[in-house]
C-alpha cells in the first residue's frame, strides 16, 4: 500500500478509516483516497467517501474572506479588516444590547478542540449564554434518555466489532444502508442467524436486509413506536422473558415500568401501530432468546416530540431483558454526524461545559474556571436550545449577532421560512464555511476555513473512540482554520484565557478542563493517539481506556440504571384523506446533512439530483401523480417542489422527502418548530402536507 | 381571595375510574381539587380486558395491575375501597355510601363500569339483578336475589377468575354460553390451557355481533382446530344439576331448546355486559343503556354529573327527537374508556384554571373528545387473527357503498370493506393479520383507502407487501449498494476485461464499501464471461481503452448513471484489503426474492355503484 496520511472520512460518524495520498506538498488534484483497514470500515468506503477529496479544489470553494457589499454582492477583504469589522461589531452590540444579543451557532462536523474552543469563545470572548448547535436535531433526545437512564450519554457504549457477534440486532428507526453503508458488514453475524430485526414505517434499503431469511422487518405506523416499545416491554415481562436477576441487582424503577407497560397489551398495541400481534410476539421472544442481543436507536425514533420518552422506551426494554453492560448484548444508539459524539460533549451544547459536566454545577464552574485562568463569575449561566435559540434571532431584546460554524440552518432547521426570516433581521451574520452554503447567502462576513484533509484534530467516533484527523496537505494560501479565527477575535475583543491556534494545545486544554467529568478525555493526547491505540473514553491518565462501559456499574452515583415509566400519548392526527397524507424526512445514500459538501461532489449529485418525493402507487394514482412527474408538498408553512419517485416501499398515507436540499427542494420548508419538551428536538418525522400533481408553474 | 378546593367524587374504581384518577393527580397535589373515590371491590383497580387470561392460568395475576394506588393515595387522592354509593342527593349534592357516610361534591363522575348479564335460563332467574333497585352494600353490587348456583359463573371480577382458574387447572369440562368476543376469547384460551371446552351460541356463527359469515366461519374452523367444540344453533332453556357431598346444587349440565344436554363442570355465562346505573336512576338521571351523557360527557339534566367508560351512554342532545327511544349503547371497550377519562381529567383540570362550572370544549386550546363512533373488535387469541369495524352488512352489489370482499375458504381467510367516498366505514378480517391491523388503523383514523384495494390484499403476502419481480441480476438491479453500482455497471466492466472482484472493484467501486456483495459481483463474471461473445468483448476492450465507456455500448437508459460510476480520466482507486467475504449480497431497491401478487384468490369482487 503507498504511504498516505492516516485520517478518516470527513462524513458520519462512523468515521471510516482512510488514507490520504498526495499533499502536503502539493494542493489537491493530486490527494486520492483509499479505504484503509479499521475495526469500524475495514478498508470499505461508500460513495461518499470515495470522493470526499473532489471538494478540496472544487471550483466554488470559498478562498478569501467576503465582506457582503450593499448592493448584496460579496467582495473580497483583507482578513485583518473582516476581522476588524467584525470584532467592532460584536463589541458594540454586547456594549448596547447585552451580551446576549450575540450568539453562536456550532455543529456536529467540528473536531473536538474547534468544538471545545468554540464553546470556550463564546462564554469567556463573548459572554453569552447563547451557544448550542446543529446536534440538537441529531442526537439530543437519545442523549438526554441515555443520561436519564444511565447517567451517561455514550452512542454505543462498546466497540461496533461487538455487533459482528450477535445473533439478533434490532434497528429502531435507523438507515444505515443509506447513511453509514459500510456499517452494515457488522450486521453479517446477525442476518446469518435471521435476527436482523429492522422497525420501520418505511421498506427502507435497510429493511430491505431483512429478506431472505435476514430477519423481520417491522412496520409500525408513524409516529407509533413509542406504543410499539412499550408493547414488547409488556410481552417480555408478561411472558417471563425478563431478566429478573439483572433488573433486581442493576436497576430501579421496575414495579412503575411494570405497571405503565400493563396497558399496553399486544391487541392494543396492533390497534395503535398496525403490526400484528404475532408479529410482536415474535419479536419479543427473539429478542430473549439470548444469544447476544443488540438494540440501537436512530433517528427515526428518536426525531419526534416525544423523541426522548421512546428513546427511554427502547433503554427500558434493553434494561428489561438485561442487555446494556453484559457480556454480549447491549443498547446503543447511531450517532449521525462526524463529531456528533465528541461534538456534544465539550461544551457547544447550551447548558453545558467540557467534558459532559452541566454549566448549572458549582463544581463543574469552578472546575472549568481553574482550566481556564477565570474567575467562575465570569462563566454565563445555561442558555437555550437550537430551536428556541434560532427563534430568537432579531426578536426584540434577543439575538442580533450569529456566528454560524460547521452548520447550515437554512436547510436542516425545522421551519426554514422563519429561520431565513430571523437571519434577514439580524444586525449581523458571521458565516465560516468552505462553500458559499445557503445559509452563507444570508451572511454579513463568510470566513473561508479549512477543510478536513487540511487540519489536524480529532474527531469522536459514534463509539466513543478518539480518532485522530490529520492534515494530508495545505489549505488554499488564504484559507483559516477555526482556531486561528477565534483566537484573532478575542485578541480583538480582550478576552480573559488564551486561545491557542495549535490543534494539540487545545486537545490538551480540552483534556485537562474534562478531567473528572463524564467525558474524560484527561489521559489522552495527539502524541498517545499518534502511536495508535484505540481510545475509548473516558480516558484517565495511566489508564487503557473504557471500551466497554457499564460493565459493573451505571455512571449513577448508586451504580444504577434507571427504568424510566414513560407514556405514549397517541395523538389522533385527523384523518389522512384526499390529500392529506404524513410526510417523513430522512436521508439518501449520496448525500449527507444539508448537502452543502455532497451537492457539490458531481457524481453524488448527478445520482440524486433532485429531491424526490416517495408515495405509494395506489396514492400516485388517485391524485394524478406519474413517476418523475412534478408534484407540489405544502403545508401552512410552506411549499416544497419536487419530483415523484412511486415506489410501494411506503404506506399509501405517508411520503418520504429527503431533507438534503436547498430552496423549493428544502423538505424543512414544512417541518414544524415544535420540539420534545426534555431535548428540545425538533419533530421530523411526522408533519401533515398536502401532496399534489404539478409543478411550481401551475 | 382563597378559593376553596374542588370537591369531585368519583364512583367506580375500575381501569377507568383509575385512569381519571391518574389525570387529576396533578390538581390534586396542588391542593387546587378534593379527590374521593369509592369502588366496591376491594383490590386496586385491575385491566379487565386481560382477566381471561389470567383466569385461564396464561398471565401473573400483576399483569393485570393498571394504576398505582399507593402513588395516588400519596398524591393526597382519598380512595375508599370495598364501599358502595347507595344513594346520590343531587340538589344537596352529595353522595351517601353504605357505610353511612355522605360525600359532598361540586363536580361528581359515574365510573360504575358494566356488569355481566345473567340469561333467562331456568335455574338462574333468582339470580338475575333487578336494574331498577338501587344498591345496598358493596358485596352485592351486583347480585340478584340469589348468587349464582355453584358451578356456575360469569367471568368479570378476580373471585370468578379464581374459580376458573381452578377449573382450568385441574382440565375441567368447561361449557362456555355465549360466542361473542369475550366467549370465544376464553373458549380458545381455556383450550389452549388444556380445559375440555364447549362454546354453545344462538345462531349459525361465533361472533354473530361482530363478523360476517365468511369471517364467522373461518373463526369456527380455527376454533375447532384449537379444539373447542362449537355447538352451534344452540338455544340453552334451562340448567341440569346435581348434588355434592354437602348436598348443594352444582352445575351438571345444559339443556339446550332442541333438547340436546351439554355436561360440563363449570359453566361459564358470557352473554354481554349491561352498565350500572341503577344508582343513577333513581338519582333521576337520564338513563338508556348507559347513563346518558353528551358529547361532553355530562349528564342531560345535570351540569355537574359525568359519566365515562362502560356505564357511559354518550348521545348529543340536539340529536335526540322527544318520544323516541335513544339510540346507541356504550361501547364495552376499554380504549375509548380511557379516552374519555383522560379528556374529561383535562377538561376538569380547566374548569379550574377558568373558575368555569360548566365544560365548554375549546378546539384552539385542547383536544375536543373526539366524535364516538363505531368501534374496531378485535378477537385476542393466539395464531387466529379476527377483526371487524363499523358496519359492514352492506353486501357486494348493494346500492349506496362501495364494497370489496375476497376470500379464499380453504386457507382460512377473507375480509370485507365497505367504504364511502374511498374512508372506510367497516370491516371484517379474517386470517389476514397485516391487513386487519391495518384495516384498523384505517378505519380509526377515517383514513382514505388505497384506491387500488388489491394492493392491501399484497400486505399478507410472504414478501409483506413489495411488488417485484426483478431478476437480481437484471443489468438495472443495484448489486453494491455502498456504491450505487448496477449490475450492468460490472457487467461492462468485466465485458471490457475486468475478470475479478478485485479488477471490477477498482474500475467501478462496486464491492468497496461494506464487502458483501463481493459474492454477487463474482457471480456477475461468471455469468458474463460465459455469455459475452469473443467479438463483442474485443469491442468493449477496445472502447475501454481510454478508460470510459462508449455511449452506444449503455444498453438502456436506467444505466445512465453507469456513466459516473466508471472512473473517467483518473483511475486512481485501489483496491481494499478485506478479511472476510460475506457471499449474501447486501441489499438493493430493486431486487426481492419473488412475485407477491396473490395467486390463491378465489373470489374478487369490487362492487361500485351508486
Amino acid at each position: 500500500m503507498p504511504e498516505g496520511t492516516a485520517s478518516h472520512c470527513p462524513y458520519c460518524a462512523l468515521q471510516c478509516a482512510m488514507s490520504l495520498t498526495g499533499g502536503p506538498a502539493g494542493r489537491a488534484g493530486s490527494v486520492t483516497i483509499e479505504g484503509r483497514m479499521f475495526p469500524t470500515n475495514r478498508g470499505g468506503l461508500c460513495k461518499k467517501g470515495w470522493t470526499a477529496a473532489e471538494l478540496l479544489d472544487a471550483g466554488d470553494r470559498i478562498v478569501h474572506p467576503l465582506l457582503k457589499q450593499p448592493d448584496g454582492t460579496f467582495e473580497e477583504t483583507a482578513w485583518s479588516d473582516a476581522l476588524d469589522f467584525i470584532a467592532a461589531r460584536l463589541r458594540d452590540s454586547r456594549e448596547r444590547f447585552g451580551a446576549d444579543s450575540v450568539a453562536v451557532f456550532g455543529g456536529g462536523g467540528l473536531t473536538n478542540e474547534k468544538a471545545y474552543q468554540l464553546g470556550k469563545f463564546a462564554r469567556l470572548a463573548l459572554g453569552t449564554t447563547r451557544i448550542d448547535y446543529n446536534g440538537r436535531f441529531c442526537m439530543s433526545s437519545a442523549a438526554a434518555a441515555g443520561n436519564r437512564a444511565f447517567g451517561l450519554d455514550r452512542g454505543l457504549p462498546f466497540p461496533v466489532e461487538d455487533l459482528d457477534q450477535a445473533e439478533t440486532i434490532v434497528l429502531f428507526g435507523s438507515n444505515v444502508a443509506e447513511t453509514m453503508p459500510p456499517f452494515i458488514a457488522h450486521l453479517a453475524g446477525a442476518r446469518q442467524a435471521g435476527g436482523l430485526i429492522v422497525v420501520d414505517p418505511r421498506r427502507s434499503s435497510t429493511a430491505r436486509l431483512t429478506d431472505d431469511g435476514g430477519g423481520m422487518h417491522v412496520q409500525p405506523a408513524p409516529g407509533t413506536d413509542l406504543a410499539l416499545l412499550l408493547g414488547l416491554t409488556h410481552i417480555v415481562i408478561a411472558e417471563g422473558l425478563a431478566n429478573t436477576d439483572y433488573v433486581e441487582s442493576r436497576t430501579t424503577g421496575f414495579e412503575a415500568l411494570r405497571v405503565s407497560t400493563n396497558a399496553w397489551w399486544p391487541e392494543r398495541v396492533q390497534a395503535t401501530t398496525g403490526v400484528p400481534v404475532a408479529q410482536l410476539r415474535q419479536f419479543a421472544r427473539r429478542l430473549a432468546n439470548g444469544a447476544g442481543t443488540y438494540i440501537l436507536t436512530g433517528r427515526g425514533v428518536e426525531q419526534h416530540v416525544d423523541g426522548t420518552d421512546t428513546a427511554t422506551a427502547a433503554i427500558n426494554l434493553a434494561l428489561v431483558l438485561g442487555l446494556p453492560g453484559s457480556e454480549h448484548s447491549g443498547y446503543g444508539t447511531m450517532t449521525g454526524q462526524g463529531n456528533g459524539q465528541g461534538g456534544r460533549e465539550h461544551g457547544q451544547k447550551c447548558d453545558q461545559l467540557p467534558g459532559y459536566r452541566k454549566i448549572t454545577d458549582p463544581d463543574a464552574r469552578a472546575h472549568v474556571a481553574k482550566v481556564w485562568g477565570v474567575h467562575p463569575s465570569l462563566i454565563p449561566g445555561p442558555g437555550v436550545p437550537a430551536v428556541e435559540l434560532l427563534a430568537e434571532l432579531g426578536k426584540p431584546g434577543k439575538v442580533r449577532c450569529l456566528l454560524v460554524h460547521g452548520s447550515n440552518v437554512v436547510v436542516s432547521a425545522p421551519d426554514v421560512t422563519a429561520v431565513k426570516a430571523g437571519l434577514q433581521s439580524l444586525d449581523l451574520l458571521i458565516v465560516c464555511d468552505f462553500f458559499f452554503s445557503e445559509t452563507a447567502r444570508f451572511a454579513d462576513v463568510i470566513l473561508p476555513v479549512t477543510q478536513w484533509a487540511e487540519e489536524e484534530g480529532t474527531m469522536t467516533s459514534l463509539e466513543g473512540r478518539v480518532l485522530r484527523r490529520r492534515r494530508a496537505l495545505h489549505p488554499p494560501l488564504d484559507v483559516r482554520n477555526e482556531l486561528w479565527i477565534l483566537r484573532e477575535l478575542a485578541l480583538r475583543l480582550n478576552a480573559p484565557s488564551t486561545y491557542s491556534t495549535s490543534p494539540a494545545e487545545v486537545f490538551d486544554e480540552l483534556a485537562r478542563a474534562s478531567a473528572g467529568g463524564i467525558a474524560d478525555y484527561s489521559g489522552l493526547s495527539h502524541d498517545l493517539l499518534d502511536t495508535g491505540i484505540a481510545a475509548f473514553w473516558p480516558f484517565t491518565p495511566g489508564s487503557a481506556g473504557t471500551p466497554r462501559l457499564f460493565r459493573d456499574r451505571f455512571a449513577h452515583a448508586d451504580g444504577r440504571a434507571r427504568l424510566v415509566a414513560v407514556k405514549a400519548h397517541h395523538g389522533d392526527g385527523g384523518p389522512l384523506a384526499g390529500n392529506t397524507l404524513t410526510l417523513i424526512t430522512g436521508r439518501l445514500l449520496e448525500h449527507y446533512q444539508s448537502g452543502a459538501q455532497t451537492r457539490r461532489v458531481p457524481e453524488l449529485q448527478d445520482a440524486r439530483p433532485n429531491a424526490r418525493l416517495q408515495i405509494h402507487p395506489a396514492t400516485a394514482d388517485r391524485l394524478g401523480i406519474v413517476a418523475d412527474g412534478p408534484v407540489t408538498i405544502t403545508n401552512a408553512r410552506g411549499a416544497v417542489h419536487a419530483h415523484a419517485e412511486i415506489t410501494s416501499s411506503i404506506r399509501h398515507d405517508t411520503v418520504f422527502l429527503p431533507f438534503h436540499y436547498a430552496d423549493e427542494e428544502s423538505a424543512n420548508l414544512l417541518t414544524e418548530s415544535a420540539v420534545d419538551p426534555i431535548s428540545a428536538m425538533p419533530e421530523f418525522k411526522r408533519t401533515i402536507v398536502s401532496v399534489q400533481a404539478g409543478g411550481s408553474n401551475q | 381571595m382563597t378559593i376553596s378546593p374542588q370537591r369531585v367524587v368519583v364512583i367506580g374504581y375500575g381501569p377507568v375510574g383509575a385512569r381519571l384518577v391518574e389525570g387529576l393527580l396533578g390538581p390534586v397535589a396542588d391542593k387546587r381539587m378534593t379527590l374521593t373515590v369509592v369502588g366496591a371491590e376491594r383490590s386496586d383497580a385491575y385491566n379487565r380486558v386481560l382477566l381471561a387470561e389470567y383466569a385461564v392460568g396464561r398471565s401473573a395475576r400483576h399483569r393485570l395491575d393498571t394504576t398505582d394506588t399507593a402513588a395516588a393515595r400519596m398524591a393526597g387522592a382519598h380512595i375508599r375501597l370495598g364501599e358502595a354509593a347507595v344513594r346520590i342527593d343531587r340538589r344537596r349534592q352529595l353522595v351517601h355510601l353504605d357505610s353511612g357516610d355522605e360525600l359532598p361534591y361540586d363536580q361528581l363522575v359515574f365510573a360504575t363500569g358494566a356488569r355481566a348479564n345473567i340469561p333467562t335460563i331456568d335455574g338462574l332467574q333468582r339470580s338475575r339483578r333487578d336494574k331498577f333497585s338501587a344498591p345496598t352494600s358493596a358485596a352485592r353490587l351486583d347480585e340478584g336475589a340469589k348468587p349464582l348456583p355453584h358451578g356456575v359463573i360469569a367471568l368479570r371480577d378476580l373471585h370468578d377468575a379464581a374459580v376458573l382458574l381452578k377449573a382450568v387447572s385441574q382440565k375441567q369440562r368447561l361449557v362456555v354460553l355465549g360466542a361473542g368476543v369475550l366467549g370465544m376469547e376464553l373458549a380458545l384460551a381455556a383450550a389452549e390451557q388444556g380445559a375440555k371446552v364447549v362454546a354453545v351460541y344462538h345462531g349459525d356463527i361465533p361472533m354473530a355481533r361482530n363478523l360476517d359469515r365468511g369471517a364467522g366461519r373461518v373463526l369456527a374452523a380455527a376454533a375447532r382446530g384449537a379444539g373447542v367444540s362449537m355447538a352451534s344453533h344452540s338455544r340453552a332453556e334451562s340448567i341440569l344439576f346435581r348434588y355434592d357431598t354437602e348436598g348443594e346444587q352444582v352445575f351438571d349440565a345444559l339443556v339446550c331448546a332442541d333438547g340436546k344436554q351439554i355436561p360440563g363442570d363449570l359453566l361459564v355465562l358470557s352473554c354481554g355486559v349491561s352498565a350500572r346505573t341503577e344508582l343513577a336512576a333513581a338519582a333521576g338521571l337520564t338513563v338508556s343503556a348507559g347513563i346518558v351523557v353528551d358529547e361532553k360527557l355530562q349528564a342531560w339534566n345535570d351540569p355537574a354529573v359525568f359519566a365515562i367508560g362502560d356505564c357511559a351512554h354518550i348521545v348529543a342532545q340536539n340529536t335526540h327527537s322527544g318520544g323516541q327511544r335513544i339510540s346507541g349503547a356504550p361501547s364495552g371497550l376499554i380504549g375509548p374508556g380511557w379516552k374519555q377519562a383522560d379528556w374529561l381529567a383535562i377538561q376538569l383540570g380547566r374548569m379550574l384554571d377558568d373558575g368555569a362550572s360548566t365544560i365548554t370544549p375549546d378546539p384552539g386550546t385542547g383536544t375536543p373528545m373526539p366524535p364516538e363512533r363505531q368501534h374496531v373488535v378485535m378477537l385476542k387469541a393466539e395464531g387466529i387473527d379476527v377483526v371487524s369495524g363499523g358496519d359492514h352488512s352492506p353486501e357486494l352489489w348493494d346500492e349506496g357503498h362501495e364494497v370489496t370482499q375476497w376470500a379464499d375458504p380453504a386457507r382460512g381467510s377473507c375480509v370485507k370493506m365497505v367504504t364511502q367516498n374511498g374512508v372506510l366505514t367497516g370491516f371484517v378480517s379474517a386470517g389476514m393479520p397485516r391487513l386487519g391491523a391495518e384495516l384498523t388503523l384505517l378505519f380509526e383514523s377515517s383514513g382514505e383507502l388505497p384506491r387500488d384495494r388489491s394492493s392491501l390484499l399484497q400486505l399478507d403476502s410472504t414478501a409483506g407487501g413489495e411488488v417485484s419481480t426483478t431478476d437480481p441480476f437484471a443489468p438495472g438491479a443495484t448489486v453494491c449498494w455502498c456504491n450505487g453500482v448496477t449490475a450492468s455497471t460490472i457487467m461492462h466492466a468485466v465485458a471490457a476485461g475486468q475478470n475479478s472482484v478485485d479488477f471490477v472493484g477498482k474500475a467501478t467501486r462496486a464491492g468497496t464499501g461494506c464487502g458483501g456483495c463481493k459474492g454477487r459481483i463474482a457471480e456477475i463474471i461468471a455469468r458474463t464471461s460465459a455469455e459475452i461473445p469473443t467479438s463483442r468483448l474485443v469491442s468493449s476492450l477496445e472502447t475501454n481503452e481510454d478508460c470510459s465507456l462508449a455511449e452506444s455500448s449503455v444498453p438502456t437508459s436506467a444505466d445512465a448513471e453507469s456513466q459516473q460510476e466508471t472512473p473517467g480520466d483518473e483511475p486512481s482507486f485501489t483496491s481494499p484489503r478485506y478479511e472476510n467475504v460475506d457471499h449474501k449480497h447486501p441489499t438493493s431497491t430493486d431486487v426481492t426474492a419473488s412475485s407477491n401478487r396473490p395467486t390463491r384468490m378465489t373470489i374478487v369482487a369490487t362492487s361500485q355503484r351508486r
